[in-house]
């Protein structure tokens, strides 16, 4: 779940994590811009039990950005409990044992009857036009005797509260494919807090109110994706793409999986996967470095780690034929193509990075120049690497709305134009450079920004296991040579390996 | 005493034997102190307060020196929006706006400024909303000069090339016919034209009024609006205050151009008003309960401040949250906005939630209202909405260039400096009797806007039984 105070937005689409990726490209280039070595800046600390942390001073203002992340997402999920991910994130604003109770001993025992009533009427939900109703109707009152019971014991939303309370900006988590992430902003005095906090709830969560907010995310998915056909589209797409990869699954989970996600199975999911060793910390801001690692041993330094089980996750056969699906709806037309293509920190992944700038960086990049602009056929036209995520092989996409009267069909011929173009003709000097600069620029500005950083160290260093993959991405980019780009595109952007959703308008009878 | 003492080293020795027994034991958790209880150092932050400077021409800039990076940011605020579109030409601002930074200016074409930004990788962009527009550029320090030239190229001479407003038409249009796809956004689309009838703000871009649109209206309405009294320019970065002021001196000294100001009437809340339905066949409705609530400059902007909080801002703990999502599971969105603009407010409680339980939710936020008028909402609800203003406030300073951007807003809005050094004061002041006075000044049930979209074949109750319905559609 991603929260913010103003409107709530839903953490399935990957497309924010695409961004850090392209976004945080980061580069030391010699001279003025020594000065601002990130690599110099951070410091990293093992802790016994192998919690990662990661910490950058910067005294603009006597605030703080804290992200911790761990390495698990809906990739994780298992078949038949897609969303487990997604839902366990949100229950875990519910509290701890000694957060958000009166009386812990108290409410444990409501909370065991609850978990059995639940499992109960679920099970016999389970059994669909064969379900007994009257025990279904049964059980489901009694359910609702016992929450209210429950209620009795609970104090609401206390995390936020208390992260409000104290001051917070941009309390949020959000659960991606490869990643889970919980994130604040809090005034520098605050850090204990955090501490306090955090520690806690990846000891002790409690998942109280689970059967109710079970239904809040149904919520979500309904105004997410039942009610906005282009979204629903792209989930489409995605299981279509992928036929083995869990990627082909979607971050909120099918609507009967989460219908069933149970308790028990998510606090196996927590055990598993919260460890201290499977855990990233970056904190940036002001701070004082030693005081502050002081203060995450403290609480972080006795959570006890355990071996992470290995588990093989289905690789994705290659796809030899293109695949093609469609959604009819009533909206208007969209269009998403995908390639599969191999992930970080393979060099073609730079590559298509380079590739995802040229064709829709800016206004005067190649897509936009010549289908919004010359050939007006397009309201928008983006290609974006790296979708969904990037643990895993993943896809390079293209996604875009034709413009009225024009055609998904038409749009997608003009796109492929685009894409034989990088397999014939070399990239000029000249573009490329200017995409160089682009990073370059931007690595600037990523600068001037706690949240920023801190995101950013602490994305790398979960995904890759080593968070200067950042600061020395510029210096692989300059690698990227014109060949590069038209040998990637031979290999990888052809039909074969090609998938295609067009959302089509349902025609009125 | 030998005794004695041979016992106390035995048992100094057990005892650290003990402690020592088993290196590998996990260690104890540390007890959980009361995240209440806590205590913090204090913090003392004085943010800087940019300099201020009125160019002969009245162009007012604000300065603020910031050498962390070498980056200069600039941004600017005028009095165009789109209150002052004539009628028939709504979309105007927005498209004059877009065609500014598309359309060319100066000696260059659209696309050379697109490749010379571009290259320079120096981003322009400008947008102007309702009451105002603001326009920024980002760019490194060794690229100050040609990036700022094409900057107030933009802002004193744009071209509006006509093959370039033809393009960002179509575009406009495409958006207007995709509007429709998107529930949510439709909802708040159409909330706005029933919540502003009769006022300018109510008038809302259609297809039919962007294709009547030609260069001369642009041109007529930048004219109009873009004079250097009706600018403020806020300069900040790795630059000093000669510097800027000789850069933008250059740029501007020799603009003396005149122009109205113009006055818009204020929205009033609508008196008595139908419940506003639109008929879409979504699985999910929207339901919006909005108003005209203070303007910032209303004594009442602080209570209202903490009341929106206490209703629907305040995350998890807000009495919309808690009741509609939390206790009921009824919604992922609900919630409360309330922005103090000049002269008024808008305030507005939603919550998105499926057919079957629209009369529910929508009972649900009446009642939650109603509550406030009573003051019936607990004390912690106050002490927590004001704590958490007051303590957040700091975030509102976290850069030199968002600092700068506040004192220019403030003067635009006609309000004094001191109203930032003095909010978290008056925010702290407000008592519940305050609260309760502006709910029901402001919340009163005959002076508001009911409006739902969805589809009320599946709803749990019929709309009528929550007053006289009016179909848009």
């Amino acid at each position: 779940m991603n929260r913010s105070r103003k409107g709530l937005k839903a953490s399935s689409f990957r497309c924010v994590t695409l961004l850090l990726l392209v976004a945080a490209l980061f580069t030391i280039t010699p001279g003025a811009l020594q000065a601002y070595n990130l690599e110099d800046r951070v410091q990293r600390t093992t802790l016994e039990n192998g919690l990662r942390v990661l910490l950058v001073e910067r005294h603009t203002s006597p605030t703080v950005s804290l992200y911790i992340r761990h390495l698990v997402g809906a990739v994780d999920d298992g078949e038949g409990k897609t969303g487990a991910a997604h839902l366990l994130e949100h229950m875990l604003f519910k509290g701890t044992s000694t957060i958000g109770t009166k009386n812990f001993k108290e409410e444990e025992r409501v909370l065991k009857k609850i978990r059995e009533t639940g499992t109960a009427l679920d099970r016999e939900r389970m059994k669909g036009a064969r379900a007994d109703e009257a025990e279904v109707k049964r059980l489901a009152k009694e359910l609702k005797e016992l929450q209210s019971e429950a209620k009795e014991w609970v104090v609401e939303n206390e995390i936020d509260r208390l992260y409000s309370e104290n001051g917070a900006a941009d309390l949020n988590a959000s659960t991606g494919q490869d990643v889970t992430t919980y994130k604040v902003s809090l005034p520098a005095n605050r850090i204990e807090l955090w501490a306090r906090i955090e520690a806690d709830r990846m000891t002790n969560p409690v998942l109280r109110e689970f059967y109710t907010e079970r239904d809040v995310v149904i919520e979500e998915r309904r105004q997410t994706y039942e009610s906005v056909p282009s979204r629903k589209l792209m989930e489409l797409f995605l299981a279509t793409a992928f036929t083995a990869s869990p990627y082909r699954r979607p971050i909120i989970g099918w609507p009967s999986d989460i219908s069933f996600l149970a308790p028990d199975y998510l606090e196996a999911f927590f055990k598993q996967y919260h460890s201290p060793n499977n855990t990233v910390i970056a904190i940036v801001g002001d701070i004082n470095t030693a005081k502050t690692l002081e203060m995450v041993k403290k609480y972080f330094g006795p959570i006890p780690s355990h071996e992470l089980a290995a588990h093989h996750v289905t690789e994705e056969p290659a796809q030899s034929g293109e695949k093609r699906t469609e959604l009819v709806a009533e909206a208007n037309p969209y269009l998403a193509i995908g390639w599969h293509k191999p992930t970080l920190p393979s060099f073609e992944d730079y590559v298509f990075d380079v590739i995802e700038a040229l064709l829709s960086k800016g206004r005067t990049s190649r897509l936009h120049r010549s289908i919004v602009q010359g050939k007006q056929i397009a309201e928008d036209v983006s290609a974006a690497n790296g979708m969904p995520a990037a643990r895993y092989p993943n896809l390079f996409m293209v996604t875009g709305t034709p413009r009225h009267p024009h055609t998904a069909e038409e749009l997608e011929q003009a796109v492929y134009e685009e894409i034989d173009n990088l397999k014939k003709e070399p990239v000029k000097k000249q573009e490329l450079e200017k995409i160089i600069n682009q990073l370059r620029a931007e690595f600037i500005r990523d600068l001037s920004s706690n949240s920023g950083l801190a995101s950013r160290l602490s994305y790398y260093e979960i995904i890759t296991g080593d968070y200067r993959y950042m600061t020395r991405y510029i210096q692989m980019i300059e690698k990227v040579t014109p060949k590069d780009i038209m040998e990637a595109a031979k290999k990888y952007l052809v039909e074969e390996n090609r998938t295609v959703a067009v959302l089509v308008k349902k025609e009125k009878p | 005493m030998k005794r004695t003492l041979a016992l106390s080293l035995v048992i100094l020795l057990i005892s650290t034997g003990l402690c020592l027994a088993d290196p590998a034991e996990t260690p104890k958790p540390p007890s959980w102190p009361d995240p209440d209880r806590l205590s913090y150092e204090e913090i003392k932050f004085s943010p800087p307060k940019p300099e201020r400077v009125v160019l002969e021409n009245g162009l007012t800039v604000y300065f603020l020196e910031d050498r962390e990076l070498p980056l200069v940011n600039i941004s600017f605020i005028v009095g165009a929006g789109s209150v002052f579109e004539p009628p028939g030409k709504e979309g105007l601002a927005e498209m004059t706006g877009d065609v500014m930074r598309t359309g060319g200016a100066g000696k260059l074409s659209g696309d050379q400024i697109d490749e010379e930004l571009e290259s320079l990788a120096a981003p322009v962009s400008i947008s102007l909303g309702m009451e105002y527009g603001t326009g920024s550029l980002s760019v490194l320090k060794k690229d100050l000069n040609p990036a700022f030239k094409i900057f107030a190229d933009i802002i004193r001479h744009p071209a509006f090339d006509e093959a370039k407003l033809e393009q960002e038409k179509n575009l406009k249009i495409e958006e207007l016919r995709r509007v429709f796809d998107k529930p949510q956004r439709l909802a708040f689309r159409e909330y706005k034209r029933a919540i502003y009838a009769g006022n300018p703000r109510g008038r809302l871009p259609e297809i039919a009024s962007i294709e009547k649109m030609d260069r001369e209206d642009l041109a007529a309405f930048h004219k109009a609006h873009f004079f250097p009294r009706n600018l403020r320019v806020a300069v900040t970065g790795d630059l000093s205050k000669q510097e800027a002021l000789e850069l933008i001196g250059r740029h501007f000294d020799d603009w003396d151009e005149e122009g109205d100001f113009g006055t818009v009437p204020l929205p009033k809340p609508q008196e008595n008003a139908p419940l506003y339905y639109y008929e879409k066949k979504v699985p999910q409705s929207t339901v919006i309960i909005g108003t005209i609530g203070p303007g910032k400059e209303s004594p009442d902007f602080y209570p209202f401040t903490v009341l929106d909080y206490i209703l629907g801002s305040g995350g998890f703990r807000s009495r919309i949250f808690q009741e509609i999502r939390s206790n009921r599971g009824l919604a992922y969105s609900a919630g409360s906005f309330y922005d103090g603009r000049q002269g008024y407010g808008s305030f507005g409680a939603y919550a998105m939630t499926k057919s079957e339980s629209t009369g529910q939710v929508l009972t649900l936020m009446e009642g939650i209202l109603k509550d406030a008028q009573d003051s019936r909402f607990p004390a912690q609800d106050l002490h927590l909405a004001k704590r958490s203003i007051v303590n957040s406030y700091i975030f509102s300073f976290t850069s030199s260039h968002m600092i700068a951007f506040q004192h220019m807003i403030l003067e635009f809005q006609g309000l004094p400096t001191k109203f930032l050094t003095e909010y978290p004061a008056k925010i702290d002041a407000v008592s519940r009797e305050d609260v309760m006075k502006v709910a029901e000044k402001y919340l009163d049930p005959k002076r508001r806007t009911i409006f739902v979209l969805g589809d009320q074949g599946k709803f749990d109750e019929p709309l009528k039984s929550f007053g006289e319905v009016k179909r848009v559609k």
